[in-house]
């Protein structure tokens, strides 16, 4: 496909070229926020889920360590 | 440079004023609409030969040195049995999972790093960065060891070995864009099927590989051995580099949500050819090694390669090795774009493989810093790899749950994905695998203390 001839005949004017960018979404997204999730209901819970999981392993994992050692 | 056809406005004029990332894609982005408007037979396999990429590499680069040597360990250990049906159940759970990356990829063009961090804020963005920069380090260790270990065979010593490797992963990185970068990984990866010849080629029974499918006999019963052997191969089958790797290279590629459907069947085949890969390398070793007795069965990579190489000679073994160092290089050369992409996506720096590396060394460096460690490391005498792989393990365990949890969020939240969110089916199934990992790896670190906890 590489070598194919590119048929852009596709694009006959700017207006063309502007939507052709738009649905391939051929922006610089760095430019483009993004907004900051709520936090609430039962991603609160998850997320507490996810703090309480993390430290219970590091301590069982920091125990299996010295353990080994 | 592409051949442009002669229309009124200058399309080519027109792409130079894009920045050099997004005039690259832009222009792998021409062809593909180019392709998809002609609809000609020859043209829709031309699509979607283009538009496969990202699914089937991240699925064979799971299957890379570590992968192998679990793979070929369970087999040795446990013969034609559990898990070979068991690989077969991991089509659908990493379909599942990475089936997500490629939606949130398609709808939101941002990776899982950026996403984390700008969605779920700062603290949560460093835990899951700082969690796969190491976990990603020290994988790549590993990729070295097995790079090392499969070009010893050929003869070739370690510090040869392992500079070989680091050139290749390196000149790979730096000296292609993404187009040519992808269609070279796919190319290497394409080395990892040699395992499937292989297992014809050691001629085993037929008729025990189908009842190992129809059984799922665990031989010696469940104990905490087979429990660490199973995570082990868990662990090698969904990894947390895998979420982050595909979703910034369907990024990077430009993937739309028309060509969802299309990254969806690339995603399938990398499953298939994962599991068919990995069935492979248990059978091979699961009817030549499986039996042979060893001190507190205790089967290193070397020891199999050698009865291999008893039992049915010397160009098995070659190819078992050349299989090993592909899918350490398949593997450094993924974790080592994953690594940069990240990196670039939580400090939003300009971050695409069609960025030459005089314009975007942010970007480059921190893959390649973590390559020229890894292979350091290597080169220590008396490395202790069964503590560096537990290491490995350890991270993984901690970081994947919460790299699925994020996942899930991301892939529920109507802000984020609108109407490509999950159905209730990939939610319970998401859950379920998450819930599975969750237990397991809370099992294999309450395992670390208690060592003989399962008997």
């Amino acid at each position: 496909m590489e070598h194919r001839k590119i048929d852009y005949s596709f694009i006959k004017s700017k207006e063309d070229w502007d939507r052709f960018l738009k649905s391939e979404g051929l922006y610089d997204y760095e430019k483009i926020r993004v907004k900051r999730a709520k936090v609430k209901g039962w991603v609160r819970f998850a997320f507490w889920f996810l703090r309480a999981y993390v430290t219970l392993m590091v301590v069982i994992i920091a125990l299996g360590f010295l353990h080994i050692l | 440079m592409v051949e442009l056809a002669d229309v009124k406005f200058d399309v080519e004029k027109a792409l130079e004023q894009l920045p050099q990332d997004i005039r690259l894609r832009a222009v792998d982005r021409l062809r593909i609409k180019s392709e998809r408007l002609k609809r000609t037979g020859m043209s829709k396999f031309l699509l979607a030969i283009a538009l496969i990429g990202p699914g089937i590499i991240v699925m064979i680069a799971d299957n890379d040195a570590g992968g192998v040597i679990t793979y070929a360990q369970s087999g040795s250990i446990f013969g034609l049995g559990f898990f070979l049906p068991f690989m077969l159940l991991m089509i659908p759970v990493a379909y599942i999972v990475q089936e997500m990356t490629v939606r949130l990829a398609a709808v939101t063009r941002r990776g899982h790093a950026e996403m984390i961090w700008k969605r779920y804020g700062r603290g949560w963005g460093i835990f899951s960065l700082a969690d796969l920069v190491i976990a990603n380090s020290l994988t790549l260790v590993t990729e070295f060891i097995g790079i090392s270990f499969g070009l010893g065979i050929f003869g070739i010593q370690p510090v040869y070995a392992v500079t070989f490797g680091l050139l290749f992963v390196v000149g790979i990185t730096l000296g292609l864009r993404y187009h040519r970068w992808e269609r070279v990984s796919l190319v290497i990866a394409a080395f990892n099927l040699i395992f499937i010849p292989l297992a014809f080629i050691v001629h085993p029974n037929p008729n025990t590989v189908l009842q190992a499918f129809a059984t799922w006999k665990i031989p010696g019963g469940v104990n905490s051995f087979f429990i660490y052997v199973l995570l082990a191969n868990i662990g090698t089958t969904i990894a947390p580099w895998m979420l982050f790797f595909q979703q910034s290279s369907e990024v990077d590629k430009g993937i739309t949500p028309q060509d969802i459907g299309a990254s969806r069947r690339d995603t399938l085949i990398g499953a298939f050819i994962m599991a068919a890969v990995a069935i492979s390398i248990i059978v091979i070793t699961g009817w030549l090694v499986h039996g042979y007795t060893t001190a507190n069965n205790s089967y290193d990579i070397q020891l199999i390669l050698n009865v291999i190489g008893q039992k049915v000679g010397k160009l098995p073994v070659e190819l078992f090795a050349i299989g090993l160092i592909d899918a350490g290089l398949i593997a450094a050369i993924a974790i080592t774009a994953s690594t940069s992409w990240a990196v670039g996506e939580a400090f939003g720096w300009p971050r695409s493989i069609n960025l030459p590396f005089m314009k975007s060394r942010k970007f480059y460096a921190p893959g390649l810093i973590s390559l020229v460690i890894a292979a350091a490391i290597v080169m220590i005498p008396n490395l202790p790899l069964s503590f560096l792989n537990i290491t490995v393990q350890v991270i993984a365990s901690i970081f994947m749950p919460a790299a699925m949890l994020f996942l899930l969020l991301l892939v529920n939240d109507p802000e984020v994905v609108g109407k490509y969110r999950n159905r209730a089916w990939q939610n319970v199934s998401s859950i379920v695998i998450m819930g599975v990992l969750i237990t397991m790896s809370t099992l294999y670190a309450i395992s670390l203390i208690i060592p003989n906890l399962f008997g």
